[in-house]
C-alpha cells in the first residue's frame, strides 16, 4: 500500500446505496472485533496521550460519565451521539469524556463509531491503521452522493445493531466557532429518521480557551460538556423530514452552547 | 433534448444558480455539469436546492432519490420522472 496516495476503502458507488452486502457486514464486524481485541492497548494509550501528553482535562467528568451510563442502561433503542465540531480531535475528546478505557473494554458497543473526513486522516498508513482500529468509517464529505449514502448505510447498520455512533450534524467544523444552526447536514436526519425509536444524545463540548475553530485543542485545555437526550420527530416527508430532524438536533446543540457559554461567563 | 426537458433544465439551473460558487461553470452549464464538482454547490446547499425543486415542480423527493443526483442532467431526469 502506498503511503499518502491510497484511495479510502469506501463503498462501491455503483452498488445499491441503501443496503449492505454480506461481505460489507462481515468486514464491519471484523473491524469491530480487531479493534476490540487491540483496544486493551490502544484505548489506554490514546487516553494517556490526551491526559499526559496534551494535558487535557474534562470538567465534572464523573457527572458526564454517569449520565452516559444512565442513557446506555435506560434503553435498547439505537443511539446516535451528535456533537458540535470545533477541532479535528473532538471525537476523541468526547469519547474519553463519556467513558473510561476500562469501562469501554467491558461495554465496547458504547465506544462510539466515527465518520472522519478521509482527507484529514487517510494521508498515511499509520493514520489509516489507527482509524481502522478506532471504530471509524471514513467519508469524503461532498463526494459522490451514492458513496456518501453507502457510508450512511454502514453507520445505520451499526446503529441498528446496538453500536453507538458519533456524528457532527453541522457537517463539518464550525467556521464561526459557534454552532451554526442554519447549517444542519441532511444526512444526520436521514440516519435518525431511518432508525425506528432512535435516540439522539446531543453533546456540546468546548475547551475553556477555545475561542474559534482549530485543528487541535490547546495544551492544558479544560473541556466543559453538556448532554441532552432527545428523540426528534417530524410530520414532514422525504428530504424535508430528514432536514427537519437535523435542524432539531443542531438547534438543541445551539441551546446547549448557550448554557455552556453562560456558565463559563 | 426535448422542449419539455429544456424547460425543466432552465428552471433547475435557475434554482441552482444562487448556490453555485463557480460562475464560469454556470455560464456553460449542461446536462453533464457536476453540481458538486463543477458548480461547486456545497452538499448542504444541494439539499436546499432539492427542497426548492419540490416547491417549484410540486413534487416530493425521497432521501434515496438524491443519492443519484450528481449532475444537472441527473436532477432534470429525477424531476421529469416525478412529474411524469
Amino acid at each position: 500500500m502506498r503511503s499518502g496516495s491510497s484511495k479510502p476503502r469506501l463503498p462501491d458507488a455503483a452498488a445499491r446505496p441503501d443496503t449492505l452486502s454480506r461481505g460489507e457486514r462481515t468486514r464491519l464486524a471484523l473491524q469491530r472485533e480487531i479493534g476490540r481485541l487491540l483496544a486493551v492497548v490502544w484505548a489506554p494509550v490514546a487516553v494517556a496521550v490526551m491526559h499526559f501528553g496534551f494535558g487535557w482535562r474534562i470538567l465534572d467528568r464523573e457527572r458526564v460519565r454517569r449520565r452516559y451510563r444512565e442513557v446506555r442502561a435506560g434503553s435498547d433503542a439505537p443511539l446516535i451521539v451528535c456533537a458540535n465540531h470545533l477541532t479535528m480531535l473532538d471525537s476523541a475528546v468526547i469519547a474519553s469524556a463519556l467513558g473510561s478505557p476500562g469501562w469501554y473494554l467491558r461495554h465496547y458497543s458504547s465506544l462510539p463509531w466515527n465518520m472522519p473526513e478521509w482527507r484529514n486522516f487517510g494521508s498515511s498508513r499509520t493514520r489509516r491503521v489507527l482509524v481502522y482500529l478506532m471504530k471509524c468509517v471514513p467519508v469524503i464529505r461532498g463526494g459522490d452522493r451514492r458513496a456518501v449514502a453507502r457510508v450512511l448505510a454502514r453507520i445505520r447498520h451499526l446503529a441498528s445493531r446496538g453500536e453507538v455512533v458519533l456524528i457532527f450534524p453541522e457537517g463539518g467544523r464550525s467556521r464561526s466557532g459557534r454552532v451554526d444552526v442554519g447549517n444542519a447536514a441532511h444526512g444526520v436526519g436521514r440516519l435518525v429518521g431511518s432508525l425506528p425509536g432512535c435516540q439522539v444524545l446531543c453533546v456540546y463540548a468546548r475547551g475553556e480557551g477555545q475561542t474559534e475553530t482549530t485543528d487541535v485543542p490547546a495544551r492544558g485545555e479544560r473541556f466543559r460538556l453538556r448532554l441532552s437526550l432527545i428523540e426528534p420527530t417530524s410530520d414532514a416527508r422525504g428530504v424535508r423530514r430528514s432536514l427537519d430532524l437535523s435542524r432539531q438536533i443542531v438547534g438543541e446543540l445551539g441551546r446547549l452552547e448557550r448554557e455552556v457559554l453562560r456558565e463559563a461567563a | 433534448m426535448s422542449e419539455a426537458q429544456a424547460e425543466v433544465m432552465d428552471r433547475v439551473v435557475k434554482i441552482l444558480s444562487p448556490f453555485a460558487k463557480n460562475e464560469a461553470a454556470l455560464a456553460s452549464v449542461g446536462p453533464d455539469t457536476g453540481i458538486l464538482d463543477d458548480l461547486k454547490v456545497n452538499s448542504a446547499r444541494l439539499v436546499d436546492a432539492v427542497l426548492s425543486f419540490e416547491d417549484e415542480f410540486d413534487i416530493e423527493i425521497a432521501d434515496e432519490d438524491i443519492d443519484g443526483v450528481n449532475t444537472v442532467g441527473d436532477a432534470v431526469r429525477l424531476i421529469e420522472a416525478k412529474i411524469a
